[in-house]
């Protein structure tokens, strides 16, 4: 039986608090204590689309970026394709791709295929099957036109776009996406969403992992939600689900209600990762 | 990771930082004009320096001007290397290519060695851009130089100081910036390193530091092959002791940069600026 596309047991996160003045000198390495994961376990099967949802500070950025081995689990476990992100990064980075909405993260004053080139290289595709590659994933994720503008004369939504090329240039098996619309107007992010859902995910099996604010769009992508709180985990189910569980008619109200502090947990809590709530 | 698939990815930083540079052909133009003022002063400055101590000191047929105007040159490597890697990290930090970069199939290592490709090419240019204003203009005459010699000694002392610009790249990761200890190497390397004069008029006990940096070596082997045309075995000690400092610093240095990567992951400050 083959690996789960991502598997996370137990997964914690603590930071040091933020110290300034004085206090940050008289404790540069001080104790992490502040939580922003507290042990959270999920799967999520190869092909399959799965959306983290919480309120700001829930800790979805901190799992994401942990998963891309940006940052350090305090304790716990997070493989990619069965590879353990802290211990064989290498091995995991090979198997994803990483971008946050923003349209940052390109060297300006290089062209939309210089940039892609580079990054290309970066992950060991280079030459001829390199340029290949650049021009087929610009097409599919519809930046071709605009491939040979430098970057700084792009447009948000245009740049945008130029991220997910990136993240998906070297054909991951493993997209991991926060706020993919954060900056889109609605067209645009209509598009985007059409694009990852029937391109990336069911055409090509990507496994994907994003984080959003837009329950529309959770609703449209994901097959399941894991629903975060101050670190915990909430809910892990189908938008479906999570509605019958809740018993209400739409995403909003079935998250709202289970968010609640007094909310009891979801039926169907864990069903596919057959963890328990921690 | 293979070596031919390592150099790859070196140049792939090289083409990266030769492609931005080429956006301001200007400032190059500017580069050039700028090189002739700092080569002119230290030819007219010369001219006012005379020591019978200093004529002593100098290599056998030089004269002062060529001797400031190699310390000049060459001193910029020290300073290059010390900037190259956290000007580097701090870069991809402020334009938030830190994390796309980390992210990709290419270790640590090949990054950092990656990014100070081109500012020690750029560097190399603009020391062939002084030596031949120094050429053409001033009498300067390298014509017994021992080249290969002096590229030996250059490619060691890159070496040596690439170990220390690691170093500093690691204070820079872990503290985001200012580097005390960066500018204070600076300072006492410009101070006892023997770039506008012999480290032998200096009072013994800066003597005893000059011995411990390795920009003394630099420049003594470097004069000692531009200015003197001194042969292998003259070179040797140069050479060797900027090699003691490489094998002892790069390794270390790596260490310590690994170790700041990984106490930023651990606070989840890598990409604060």
């Amino acid at each position: 039986m083959s690996a789960p596309a991502i598997a996370v047991e137990n997964l914690e996160k603590y930071f040091p608090p933020a110290l300034t003045g004085l206090r940050s000198l008289l404790h540069p390495f001080a104790r992490a204590t502040q939580c922003a994961l507290g042990g959270i376990s999920f799967t999520v099967e190869p092909g399959e689309a799965m959306a983290i949802v919480g309120h700001n500070g829930a800790g979805k950025s901190t799992l994401l970026r942990i998963l891309a081995t940006l940052i350090v689990p305090t304790r716990g476990r997070a493989a990619l394709g069965g590879f353990d992100v802290e211990r064989d990064g290498q091995a995991a980075r090979s198997r994803l791709g990483y971008h946050t909405g923003g349209d940052e993260g390109f060297y300006a004053r290089l062209s939309g295929r210089e940039n892609l080139a580079f990054f290309a290289a970066m992950n060991n595709m280079m030459g001829p099957a390199a340029r290949e590659r650049i021009d087929s994933v610009a097409r599919l994720i519809g930046v071709a036109d605009d491939l040979d503008r430098q970057v700084r004369t792009l447009s948000t939504g245009m740049t945008h776009r130029l991220g997910l090329a990136r993240a998906f240039l070297h054909g991951p098996a493993v997209l991991l996406l926060d706020e993919p619309t954060r900056s889109l107007d609605p067209l645009a992010a209509a598009d985007f969403r059409r694009m990852l859902k029937d391109d990336l995910v069911r055409r090509r099996g990507t496994t994907l992992l994003f984080a959003s604010h837009t329950l529309s769009e959770v609703d449209e992508i994901a097959d399941r939600i894991l629903l975060l709180d101050h670190g915990k985990l909430l809910a892990c189910d189908s938008p479906r689900g999570l509605r019958a569980a809740t018993g209400t008619t739409s995403l909003e109200a079935a998250i709202a209600h289970l968010a609640r502090p007094s909310a009891p947990p979801a039926r169907g809590f864990g069903e596919r990762s057959g963890e328990a709530p921690s | 990771m293979t070596l031919a698939r390592t150099l790859r990815k070196i140049a792939a930083f090289f083409w990266r930082d030769f492609s931005i540079v080429r956006g301001y052909r200007a400032a190059f133009a500017f580069e050039l004009v700028e090189a002739l003022f700092g080569v002119a002063t230290f030819f007219y400055l010369s001219r006012f320096v005379e020591s019978p101590q200093l004529d002593r000191t100098l290599p056998a047929g030089s004269n002062y001007f060529a001797f400031a105007l190699v310390g000049f040159a060459f001193f910029d490597y020290m300073s290059v290397a010390l900037t190259a890697f956290d000007a580097s990290i701090e870069e991809a930090r402020q334009n938030r290519t830190l994390e796309a970069l980390l992210v990709t199939q290419t270790p640590l290592r090949v990054i950092l060695a990656g990014s100070a490709v081109y500012p020690f090419f750029a560097l190399a240019l603009r020391t062939c851009v002084y030596l031949a204003w120094g050429a053409l203009f001033f009498h300067f005459s390298p014509r017994g130089a021992n080249w290969t010699g002096a590229v030996a000694v250059l490619l060691a002392s890159i070496l040596a100081f690439s170990g220390l610009g690691i170093l500093s790249a690691a204070y820079q990761i872990l503290f985001k910036r200012g580097n005390p200890a960066k500018w204070l190497l600076l300072g006492i390397s410009g101070l006892v390193g023997g770039m506008m004069y012999p480290v032998a008029v200096l009072p013994h006990p800066l003597q005893v530091v000059a011995r411990l940096i390795p920009v003394t070596y630099s420049l003594e082997g470097m004069r000692a092959a531009l200015l003197a045309g001194a042969g292998w075995r003259e070179l040797l000690p140069s050479i060797g002791a900027l090699l003691i400092f490489a094998i002892v610093l790069i390794p270390a240095s790596f260490a310590v940069f690994g170790w700041a990567l990984r106490r930023t992951k651990v606070t989840g400050t890598l990409t604060h600026i």
